[in-house]
């Protein structure tokens, strides 16, 4: 059986780049039927003898009971997509998600406090930004409150994480609304990888203290369980003026994970979370979020080239954003109690995915998904939602063909249908095109349309005046701002063309364009006044802006020596968003973007000796523009460009202990990331900590 | 709580029609291709002394013993393979002593009873034993296959490799778990 030829120096290529170090992973079960890197699996009875090219480290690495039946290096899938490896986590010394995902060059990272974060693909990185899907082990974490995702509970024990994907570019048309912009997949390991104790503990300067512990064991023959808990504790950042920011903050978390492989054909996944967070909201008070999700999913192989997977999971969070005290001021204003703003989230998902082979050209993946969310909010205070209960259902289905057109050719034809409450249907179809053009160079092409579906936020927002009893014959308006049952889905054409290439044994690069076309964008529009409506309240959502962004994102590695590697990233973005003609919108256009124009990092991984690796990563990010709210009008700050650098020195005394010590923003001792510029921005300090790590 | 969603119900009745629509189950098919392929690496990785070749260029035999799990994937994949001048030939039978010319024999699961019986009759042989049989190299052989999360591990037992007279290459011993025989299992 004679393999295509470029299939055959693929896998040379491959091996060698395994064993020179270049990170290399195989697509987790998800991605694997979803972005389905054509060209990477050979005809199925070619199969067996494409693995006699594979080296020793290959074959132990490769998932036997996988739906990618044949290896799958990610980086032959036609996205811009990278991934973050648990080492990558681990050498890059961050201590959360969010400082994780600066690890991507893709994306715009930038922290807003101690607690929050601002993070976004490919531009529309705004206050409460909301054109990024985000996804841990298969759970869709935004909040359908504001379309945003609350990163500071987005939490997990990193030593268990296996990889984060990070692919910029739509991604409606298989994981539909919100995947405007990108899409990141966290996956956690196995429970079957985790076995036996680890444990760590630290604390520095600004992550002050910090502790887990996790352990796995088996609960039957093939069936494994791992449990942890974790907390810690953030010290405040502090003000331009050098007092402190009062916004340090705690959080706890626990869960379990149960993986069975009872059978080769099904794999078994049972998990859970719980978290409780608390935090200082400068003067106004302390926010508390808790919450909890379980998922079960089931993944059965019927032959190697056919599976399936069902998924089933509940969440529930809890948010309770403190409001300051309003005295009333008699007879016009009734003011304000201090009062929480309370969100309680419930959803149920249910989630079905079947992918198979059809003829000598076809590989299909199809699915069908239903979620309930059922939100309460309520509030004593000036931010309200109406209705505050809210249930909402959203079905959806869709279907993808990956067509062979020839040896080097791969045509992937999908369309995701979505129904929500707000808008009705919504059609998420894409095209992608991939050649091989030889085993070491890939160029892709890609047209997309996505959509980001409303969010209580656009539809039933209600921030209240207070204003009461006007004198006649004035009106006062009852809203200073109103989301409106009007708003429709903003929407992406996106084109996205991509190259990438191994060079040589020691280098690869790649590198993605992209060019996107905005419609109905959100803006804000005032209510006309006259003699007597004096006020222009108030402000209402509609779907006024459009225009383009492009630019592209290019990274690469060089393996320099064994033991050094250096990693370069560098993204330009252009955002061209304007009001439609004969529109307004009170903010000038400006609300939507706050983004850097370029970004730069480098990274290097060097192993001083056989057990000690000190990691060094600089970023540069360009200024961006800010505007000061969402309705206070066109007023922008800019936040100033600025290098900075963190580092790693990780020394493994042996296999059960580990020490480290990591410095964060080392360049100066405190810098402003992102926010409107004034007195109470909070600037980001210079951190250190150390950390214990114990495995048994 | 499928009464409040209908719609999942319909869901779910409908995916277990999918999975009890009749399907050709291949599922172990990888696994076992990706299992020949760990057989040759074994048989790169392992130094045979002199003796254990009749002369210079005659084959390299692997043994299959019991019910062969492999299906086509060892022809698949070992088939017009050669390690120095020796060309790889695969040799199934039901009794070891047929397989005791062999450089290397795959002990099938179907022969779990009889481990110690057919590690006796390669005593001092210079062949490299390997099964699927839990603890294998801990009961004397050389090596065994487990699975953790799914991928396919070995466990490798120096002890009996020096007992073969065979030299196992650092790289296999690097990769592989290494184990001791147990004495229980004597």
């Amino acid at each position: 059986m004679t393999l295509p030829v470029f299939w055959r120096q693929f896998l040379v290529w491959w091996q060698q780049a395994a064993c020179i170090g270049l990170v290399m992973v195989e697509l987790p079960e998800l991605n694997a039927q979803q972005t389905n890197a054509p060209g990477s699996a050979p005809a199925r009875d070619d199969g067996a003898a494409a693995y006699k090219k594979l080296s020793l480290e290959d074959l132990m690495n490769l998932d036997v009971t996988s739906v990618a039946k044949t290896p799958q290096p990610y980086d032959r899938a036609p996205a811009a997509i990278q991934v973050i490896t648990g080492e990558d986590i681990e050498r890059s010394g961050a201590s959360s998600i969010p400082e994780a995902l600066r690890l991507a060059d893709n994306l715009e990272v930038a922290q807003v406090n101690a607690h929050d974060w601002a993070i976004s693909a490919r531009g529309f990185n705004a206050n409460l930004g909301n054109k990024l899907l985000v996804l841990m082990d298969g759970r869709t974490v935004y909040t359908p409150l504001y379309g945003g995702v609350e990163w500071n509970v987005q939490d997990y024990l990193l030593e268990d994480i296996d990889r984060i994907e990070v692919i910029s570019g739509p991604g409606g048309t298989l994981w539909g609304a919100n995947a405007v912009n990108g899409v990141i997949n966290i996956t956690t390991k196995s429970a079957a990888d985790t076995q036996g104790l680890y444990m760590e503990a630290g604390g520095g300067s600004e992550l002050q203290d910090f502790t887990g512990v996790r352990y796995g064991g088996t609960l039957a023959s093939n069936v494994y369980f791992r449990v942890y808990a974790k907390y810690f504790d953030r010290n405040s950042e502090i003000f331009a003026d050098g007092n402190t920011a009062s916004d340090s903050w705690g959080m706890g978390q626990g869960g379990f994970r149960v993986d069975s492989e009872a059978s080769p054909q099904n794999h078994l996944t049972l998990q859970g979370d719980f978290y409780s967070q608390g935090e200082d909201d400068g003067s106004t008070g302390h926010e508390k979020t808790s919450g909890g999700n379980v998922l079960g999913r089931w993944s059965h192989t019927f032959s190697g080239d056919s599976d399936m997977s069902l998924q089933l999971y509940y969440d529930r969070t809890y948010l309770s954003v403190p409001f300051a005290a309003s005295p009333a001021a008699p007879p016009y204003y009734t003011g304000f109690p201090a009062a929480p703003l309370v969100d309680e989230l419930d959803t149920y998902d249910l989630n079905f995915q079947h992918h198979f082979q059809l003829g000598e050209r076809n590989n299909v993946v199809w699915g069908l998904g239903y979620r309930f969310t059922h939100e309460v909010d309520e509030d004593l205070s000036v931010v309200r939602f109406s209705p505050p209960v809210l249930d909402q259902n959203l079905y959806s289905g869709f279907v993808q063909d990956e067509i062979k057109l020839h040896e080097k050719l791969f045509l992937t034809l999908g369309a995701k249908l979505e129904h929500n409450d707000f808008t009705g249907f919504e059609l998420e179809p894409s095209a992608r095109l991939q050649l091989n053009v030889t085993d070491k160079q890939m160029f892709w092409a890609a047209a997309s349309r996505a959509v980001r579906t409303p969010s209580r936020y656009d539809e039933d927002l209600e921030v209240v005046t207070g204003l009461v009893n006007p004198p006649h014959p004035y009106q006062f308006p009852t809203a200073f701002l109103e989301g409106s049952p009007n708003f429709v889905s903003e929407t992406v054409i996106a084109y996205e063309l991509g190259y990438r290439a191994q060079l040589g044994a020691k280098a690869s690069a790649s590198i993605s364009t992209f060019y996107n076309d905005y419609h109905d964008l959100r803006s804000v529009s005032a209510t006309p006044t006259n003699a007597t409506y004096t006020f222009p309240y108030p402000d209402i959502f509609q779907n006024n802006l459009e225009g383009d962004t492009y630019g592209f994102e290019a990274s690469a590695n060089y393996q320099i020596l064994d033991g050094w590697r250096l990693h370069g990233g560098y993204d330009l973005l252009k955002e061209d968003i304007h009001v439609k003609p004969g529109s307004v919108d009170v903010d000038g256009a400006l609300n939507e973007t706050a983004d850097p124009q370029q970004q730069f990092s480098l990274r290097s991984s060097v192993d001083l000796l056989r057990n000690v690796e000190l990691d060094t990563m600089f970023r540069w990010v360009d200024k961006l523009t800010m505007d000061s709210s969402p309705t206070g009008g066109p007023i922008a700050g800019t936040v100033p460009s600025y290098c900075e650098m963190d580092a790693r020195l990780g020394w493994r005394v042996n296999k059960h202990l580990e020490l480290s010590l990591v410095g964060q923003n080392l360049l100066h001792s405190h810098h402003v990331e992102y926010g409107f510029p004034n007195s109470s921005k909070e600037a980001i300090e210079r951190s250190v900590y150390g950390k214990i790590s114990y495995h048994w | 709580m499928f009464e409040r969603f209908p719609f999942g119900r319909c869901f779910c009745l409908f995916c277990i029609w999918l999975v009890l629509s009749p399907c050709e189950a291949r599922a172990q098919t990888k696994e076992y291709q990706v299992k020949a392929a760990f057989l040759l690496n074994f048989a790169q990785f392992v130094e045979w002394p002199h003796a254990a070749f009749s002369g210079r260029d005659v084959p390299l035999c692997i043994g299959v013993l019991g019910d062969d799990p492999f299906g086509p994937a060892l022809e698949q994949i070992l088939n017009g393979e050669s390690i120095g001048n020796h060309k790889l030939t695969i040799r199934r039978a039901k009794r070891i002593e047929e397989l005791t010319s062999c450089q290397i024999v795959f002990v099938c699961s179907s022969e779990h009873n009889r481990i110690q019986e057919i590690l006796a009759k390669l005593d001092f042989h210079p062949v490299v034993t390997v099964s699927e049989v839990a603890d294998f190299a801990k009961q004397g052989g050389t090596i065994n296959f487990y699975r953790e999360q799914n991928k396919v591990r070995f466990e490798i037992s120096t002890a009996s490799a020096l007992k073969s007279g065979v030299k196992i290459s650092s790289q296999l011993l690097r990769l592989g778990k290494i184990v001791e025989p147990s004495p229980n299992h004597k």
